[in-house]
């Protein structure tokens, strides 16, 4: 699970880096920043998800 | 998840970073936080038998578990603060990360004021 979720936000982040660019040279630059806005809204999801894993384990690891 | 791994995945993970830094920076935070955390999962995981098995020790031995129990704790907080610490660093915010760490330090000398008084208490009815 966890090397291909590190690919999988690269991925992500690589695709939204061309598509920003391919929409600013269309001239749209709003609707690139709303791209890039919705795929950091997805990485984001994804990331927090482990940081309440990893927050967990330490909690119950070192009873925090 | 053997140490090649390991190596391998931070490895990657720091190429990507530096492939997405020029485009998208806030990707190539992103990347690396996951990095960090599962690293830090795997070595989380091993920190478990120890812990387990220092516990076994302290018991069968008749240390006072309280204190057994704030170490623990402290060094619970300094993983963590030195991962916040050096993630935030590692973003520029050198500010935000010397912050993290100074509350860590605090936190930790706010923890461990029981062990000092018992020792200064030990120390005086010694003297």
């Amino acid at each position: 699970m966890d090397v291909e979720l590190l690919f999988k936000i690269a991925a992500i982040g690589i695709l939204v880096a061309v598509l920003h660019q391919v929409l600013v040279r269309a001239g749209r630059e709003d609707q690139a920043m709303m791209t890039t806005l919705t795929g950091l809204v997805i990485v984001l999801a994804m990331v927090v998800e482990q940081i309440s894993d990893l927050f967990n384990t330490v909690k119950t690891l070192f009873n925090l | 998840m053997n140490i090649i791994q390991i190596v391998s995945l931070s490895l990657v993970a720091t190429i990507l970073v530096i492939i997405l830094k020029q485009y998208r920076p806030e990707f190539s935070i992103l990347i690396s936080l996951i990095a960090c955390i599962f690293v830090v999962l795997f070595a989380f995981e091993k920190i478990q038998t120890i812990i387990s098995m220092l516990n076994d020790l302290i018991f069968a031995s008749g240390i006072n578990k309280t204190f057994f129990e704030i170490l623990i704790k402290i060094t619970g907080i300094a993983y963590i603060v030195e991962l916040a610490s050096n993630l935030c660093a590692d973003a520029g915010e050198k500010a935000i990360a010397s912050k993290v760490e100074f509350a860590g330090k605090v936190l930790i000398v706010t923890m461990s004021v029981p062990i000092i008084t018992t020792l200064i208490e030990t120390i005086t009815e010694v003297i």
